[in-house]
């Protein structure tokens, strides 16, 4: 991505957008508003994408995260959330050792982040004008072999054709593997939510069974 | 050009008065798209005011009754009325309630409607706003993120009611947005794009429209679409008889109308989806003909767009037939038809659509048939190729009926308790049964 035009503009307007939904996100009193704040973070990186040129990842991170994760998120807030109104109230930083250890990781962070930019600056310093300009011909080379848009000032990119080419070429296996996983998650989640209580019933033991049962396993969990 | 009557050439009238002003560039990437952009929001705000009219009218004459006939010739200035109404109304906002969600809430779910039209390719040329590469993928997204507004209202408006309906509404859409995009993988194999224009032109070029390739898709799509816009028989989240009004019960005024504005344009939206993918957009045999290869472009454009206007209304149409047919779902039928019905025959699609592909082009070449006239714009086939497609759509929709209608066999009626015991999840020893085992209704077990 190179930086100019209005192309500058937004990528600011985005990238600080981003940063500071980030940091209300863990400022905020409300898990609503936590949530509602994430949610503005996740569309301004989704806008960054499509600076980046990556639409496909835009959409999916919308589609996704948006969509799906943190509707899922707010309704579980919706279901849990009583009574933390009340120790919402308190102060932010009334904790020392939770102080003191996250002021360590912002250090660290800090320290990573000055050597990061300097070692940009200068890289910057010392870049190469004749091979910048090099490859923004190619770019805009691989631009004009691209099939124009409906609308005639856009061109239709290939990338997720790419996505789909790569992922399914090469990552079949890892790309099964994952949704082999997921499907795991789920059956494991569901069979932890359920208690010995409702499996039973469904089971369809004797109550005075169960009961012995139920007090036997809360001695071995007190022992 | 010089034989177009001034009517249909105000588009290179508007053109030369723009470029006194402005860089060609400037026109093509900012000032077109801001008037494009104007046109459809106003067009389409013109169509929810207009679609309460039509909606007490249609519900009107499908009950032997008159609907609105005070204001106006035959009721028509109603809608008029109605805004005033709302306009002057008190914006009531409830003690306790969460402000700033109850303020933004609306706003989301209007922009969220709105914001995917500028992708929908409304006719050829200069009836497109933007046309990305992710087209459909960016309409899911978008869509999807109009649960947000309805959660968020009910949550927000510190009221039992509202945020039961809230809490509907989002498990409701939640689970029929994977039927939606499912159900869209099939029509994506054939045009081989996801950008919107792409498809129309995909379905231009083959002279047929995705419908008759893909009946089981659109069936899919358009029940899911229907509940994805709350619409009756799926409007739980806000039923009336056990709800108030659901998520939208604390609000009144404009915010209401906001919602009641959201809703309209989704079903636009939704229509419009289902028209470009399915329906071939604005796509129709012969309009090409007499007017673009008679070198009438304009002319061509307008009609398209008259075309697509068209075949929207007709879709939407549908949505106050049923309104005003079919009665309510119950909560659990609701989740029967999206968890039990619609997701798995939509995987069932993908599957037999890709064999339908497979069949074509193993066929393509063998004994003399041919079958793919060309995969630059999509999948075209030739004639044999598309008898072959539309009979192997046909059978897909049997086999998918056939196939969940065998599996989803009495799974409602089924004895669950006593199946469940003869498998112990629980290694307790069973005694006597906690509660009697009652012989199942049909007589035999499954």
């Amino acid at each position: 991505m190179i930086l100019q035009g209005w192309e500058a503009v937004f990528f600011w307007v985005f990238s600080i957008a981003a940063i500071f939904a980030g940091l209300l996100t863990v400022m905020a009193r409300n898990a609503v508003h936590s949530a509602l704040f994430l949610i503005s973070s996740l569309l301004s990186v989704a806008a960054l994408f499509v600076l980046l040129g990556a639409e496909f990842i835009a959409g999916v991170q919308i589609l996704v995260y948006v969509g799906g994760v943190m509707v899922l998120f707010l309704f579980v807030i919706m279901l849990v959330n009583v009574g933390a109104e009340e120790q919402g109230r308190s102060e932010i930083l009334n904790k020392p050792r939770q102080v003191a250890v996250s002021l360590g990781f912002c250090l660290l962070l800090v320290g990573g982040l000055l050597f990061a930019i300097n070692t940009g600056y200068r890289g910057l310093q010392k870049r190469d004008e004749a091979k910048l300009s090099g490859s923004a011909e190619q770019r805009l080379l691989q631009d004009q072999t691209l099939a124009r848009g409906a609308t005639g000032t856009s061109r239709i990119t290939t990338d997720t054709q790419k996505v789909g080419n790569s992922l399914y070429r090469f990552a079949s296996l890892p790309f099964e593997i994952a949704s082999i996983l997921l499907l795991v998650a789920i059956i494991g989640s569901v069979m932890l939510a359920r208690t010995l209580k409702q499996e039973a019933a469904v089971d369809d033991v004797d109550p005075e069974v169960l009961l012995a049962k139920v007090a036997e396993e809360a001695d071995l969990a007190e022992n | 050009m010089k034989s177009l009557v001034l009517v249909f050439a105000p588009i290179n009238f508007v053109d030369a008065l723009l470029l006194k002003f402005f860089s060609p560039e400037t026109i093509n990437n900012v000032v077109w798209p801001f008037i494009q952009i104007g046109l459809v929001v106003t067009l389409v705000a013109g169509w929810v005011a207009y679609a309460t009219y039509l909606e007490r009218k249609i519900s009107a004459f499908m009950q032997a009754r008159l609907g609105p006939m005070r204001v106006g010739p035959w009721g028509l200035l109603q809608p008029i009325a109605d805004a005033i109404k709302l306009l002057t109304k008190e914006d009531f906002i409830p003690d306790k309630a969460d402000r700033g969600i109850f303020f933004i809430a609306p706003y989301i779910a209007v922009a969220s409607a709105f914001i995917v039209m500028a992708v929908i390719p409304f006719a050829p040329d200069w009836g497109v706003i933007a046309d990305v590469n992710i087209g459909l993928l960016f309409v899911l997204a978008v869509s999807s993120v109009g649960v947000l507004a309805l959660i968020l209202a009910g949550w927000s408006s510190n009221s039992k009611y509202a945020l039961l309906g809230g809490l509907r509404s989002s498990a409701q859409m939640v689970s029929y947005e994977v039927a939606m995009g499912l159900s869209l993988v099939g029509a994506l194999m054939f045009s081989r794009t996801l950008s919107l224009s792409g498809m129309v032109n995909a379905q231009a070029m083959d002279s047929v429209w995705y419908v008759f390739y893909q009946p089981v898709g659109f069936l899919i799509f358009l029940v899911s679409g229907i509940a994805e816009n709350n619409r009756a028989p799926f409007d739980l989240p806000e039923a009336e008889s056990e709800l108030v009004a659901g998520f939208h019960t604390e609000y009144s005024g404009m915010r209401w109308s906001l919602f009641f504005m959201a809703e309209y344009a989704a079903m636009v939206v939704v229509s419009a989806v289902a028209v470009t993918v399915y329906l071939g957009g604005w796509y129709f045999p012969f309009v090409y003909k007499f007017t673009q290869a008679n070198g009438h472009h304009n002319l061509y454009v307008i009609v398209s767009l008259l075309v697509f206007i068209i075949k929207v209304l007709v879709v939407l149409y549908l949505y106050f037939w049923l309104r005003w047919t079919l009665p309510r779902f119950r909560y659990d039928q609701l989740m029967d038809i999206g968890w039990k019905w619609l997701i798995p025959s939509a995987l069932i699609n993908i599957v037999l659509s890709a064999l339908g592909i497979f069949l074509v082009q193993a066929v393509n070449g063998w004994r003399g048939f041919k079958t793919i006239d060309s995969m630059s714009a999509g999948l075209n086939l030739t004639a044999t190729g598309k008898a072959l497609m539309i009979a192997t759509g046909l059978i897909g929709l049997v086999i998918t009926g056939m196939l969940l209608s065998r599996i989803n066999w009495r799974s409602r009626d089924f004895n669950l308790k006593s199946q469940r015991r003869n498998i112990k999840l629980v290694n307790l020893p069973k005694g006597k049964p906690a509660v009697p085992v009652v012989a199942p209704a049909g007589g035999s077990e499954i």
